[in-house]
């Protein structure tokens, strides 16, 4: 990791074995069916235990970036690894099994609202097959690390911004997964919550959890000197430790 | 394994009721459609009895010449037995052919005369049925170069034809009708239960973040489908149970003397056919419908 304030080299792609990194994207590109080109030579190495934040104006391929991780989509051009496997090759059954490696937070949560904090952290383990006497002890430790042990019976509905937040945030905790990509979380808000979040997304990745974070949040990137990469037009134009030096 | 089944049923379960009106919805839908083909099977089956009872009546009748000795009548009987055509060939006498004429009389109140000549007009004759009534292969041929023993063929063929040709165009006609009427139904149950299924698109979508494979997605829904027809198929059971007895009235009042018998196992077949169907409608409803979310 380079010194804080100094700017960062990012490492050469190809002098990286991408199996070994969390996430490795070699010259991608991404022309979706309407001609749009979302994506135009991306290269990007996301080392284990990074916390990376993804800045740029809407429509300058956050979005995209983010769900070709999670095979949600797929690139026209390139390579895409994520924690040791090349998503363009992996086969369609193999897709879920690489979705439990990576914790997904999104600005809307995505909670289900007929169900309880509790009931929706443990509704990620019981889809996937994890044994029942299992649930319970994992999901009690992640509701610890998150901070609502107390409103584990409350519905969403009950709940603030930042507590549904933190709710989805144990839901993505939950399978252990080797990164949290965190799509604009504190898009909906108010800036001393954003702050809480973000606490709460550093001490994940103090515990050895790899954070990817798109955001808009200027204040925010400006003030934490972590490793910020900039997209304009389907490019990465920036990537370095430090300032937003932009407004977006 | 274990596991799976129980997380899929008891999802499945869930979901039904967690959009109870939707569910239920799609329930009355289905028992509409298996009632309709309830309805079209029972139609169609006693046409089938019907046209079973017609075509079992018919039968060549050749009249054989009074006086005629009984080995000459055996001999001819056995010809034309031995034809591949033929199914049973059976000798009525006289005696019989008088009975049965006064017998027929009777039925239809008509004086009869026979008893004030005191002689019997009836000439005695050989009855043949056919194997299939449409095939007659040589055997009126044979009959009628019998002379001296026959004296006349009684010439059914033409309206036999004709009729035949009658009930094989609504053999065809009631089956093109099920066949359009079962696609009919798919379609509108594989609707309904893709309006549920988008109800809980977001559910689905939660589920494939957190790395949900495609069976885990897939069979609460299959479930809940298969319930829906289950619910579907118990209740048509259940009106058609309850509504057995006066409809078989009104139909014994419409048809009256023509005796159509059901098969004595259609109240089974029927009963399996339904829900066998029902469950096939809807857990192939909610395949069809999962399956636009699960590509991609």
């Amino acid at each position: 990791m380079a010194l804080l304030g100094s700017p960062a080299v990012p490492e050469a792609p190809d002098l990286v074995d991408p199996r070994r990194v969390t996430v490795a994207l070699l010259d991608v590109g991404k022309t979706y069916p309407n001609g749009r080109q979302a994506l135009i030579d991306v290269d990007l190495v996301i080392p284990d235990g990074d916390f990376v934040f993804l800045v740029g104006p809407s429509g300058a391929g956050k979005s995209t970036l983010t769900k070709l991780l999670i095979r949600d989509e797929l690139p026209t051009t390139g390579t895409v690894f994520v924690a040791g496997k090349d998503v363009t090759r992996l086969k369609r059954r193999d897709v879920p099994r690489l979705r439990r490696q990576i914790g997904t937070v999104f600005q809307d949560y995505k909670l289900l609202p007929t169900k309880t904090v509790l009931e929706n952290v443990a509704f990620a383990l019981e889809v996937t097959g994890t044994p029942g006497p299992q649930i319970r002890p994992a999901v009690s430790r992640v509701l610890e690390l998150v901070g609502l042990t107390a409103q584990a019976d409350q519905l969403p509905a009950q709940l603030s911004g930042g507590e549904q937040q933190r709710t989805a945030i144990a839901r993505a905790l939950v399978h252990d997964p080797r990164i949290i990509i965190a799509d604009e979380p504190t898009g909906n808000l108010d800036p001393l919550i954003s702050w809480e979040i973000i606490q709460l997304l550093l001490r994940i990745n103090e515990l050895g959890t790899t954070v990817l974070m798109a955001t808009h949040n200027a204040e925010v990137v400006t003030a934490m000197r972590r490793r910020v990469v900039a997209m304009e037009d389907g490019r990465i134009v920036r990537d370095e430790v430090g300032g937003y030096h932009q407004e977006y | 394994m274990i596991g799976f089944l129980a997380f899929s049923v008891r999802r499945g379960w869930q979901g039904f009721w967690r959009n109870a009106v939707m569910s239920i919805a799609a329930t009355i839908t289905m028992m509409l459609m298996l009632l309709l083909l309830a309805g079209l099977v029972i139609g169609l089956s006693g046409l089938q009895a019907g046209l079973r009872f017609v075509e079992q009546k018919v039968e060549i009748q050749a009249f054989i010449a009074d006086g005629t000795p009984k080995d000459r009548i055996d001999a001819l009987a056995a010809q034309v037995g031995a034809q591949p055509e033929v199914a049973i060939v059976t000798y009525v006498d006289k005696e019989t052919a008088l009975a049965e004429w006064r017998e027929q009389l009777r039925e239809q109140g008509r004086t009869d005369y026979t008893t004030a000549t005191g002689i019997n007009p009836i000439p005695a004759s050989l009855r043949v049925k056919l194997r299939d009534p449409r095939v007659y292969g040589q055997v009126v041929e044979t009959l009628q170069a019998a002379t001296g023993v026959v004296t006349d063929v009684l010439e059914t063929q033409r309206v036999v034809d004709a009729l035949l040709g009658v009930t094989g165009f609504m053999r065809t006609a009631g089956i093109i009708v099920m066949l359009l009427v079962g696609v009919t139904v798919l379609f509108i149950v594989v609707n309904t239960i893709r309006v549920a299924v988008m109800a809980r698109g977001e559910e689905i979508e939660i589920m494939r973040l957190v790395g949900a494979s495609d069976a885990f997605i897939r069979w609460p829904f299959i479930v809940e489908g298969v319930l829906v027809g289950l619910l579907g198929a118990a209740a048509t059971l259940l009106i058609l149970a309850v509504a057995a007895a006066p409809l078989g009235q009104v139909v014994a009042t419409l048809v009256g003397q023509v005796p159509i018998e059901f098969d004595r196992n259609l109240a089974v077949e029927l009963a399996v056919a339904i829900v066998g169907t029902g469950v096939i409608l809807g857990g192939l409803g909610a395949f069809v419908s999962v399956r636009t979310y699960l590509i991609r």
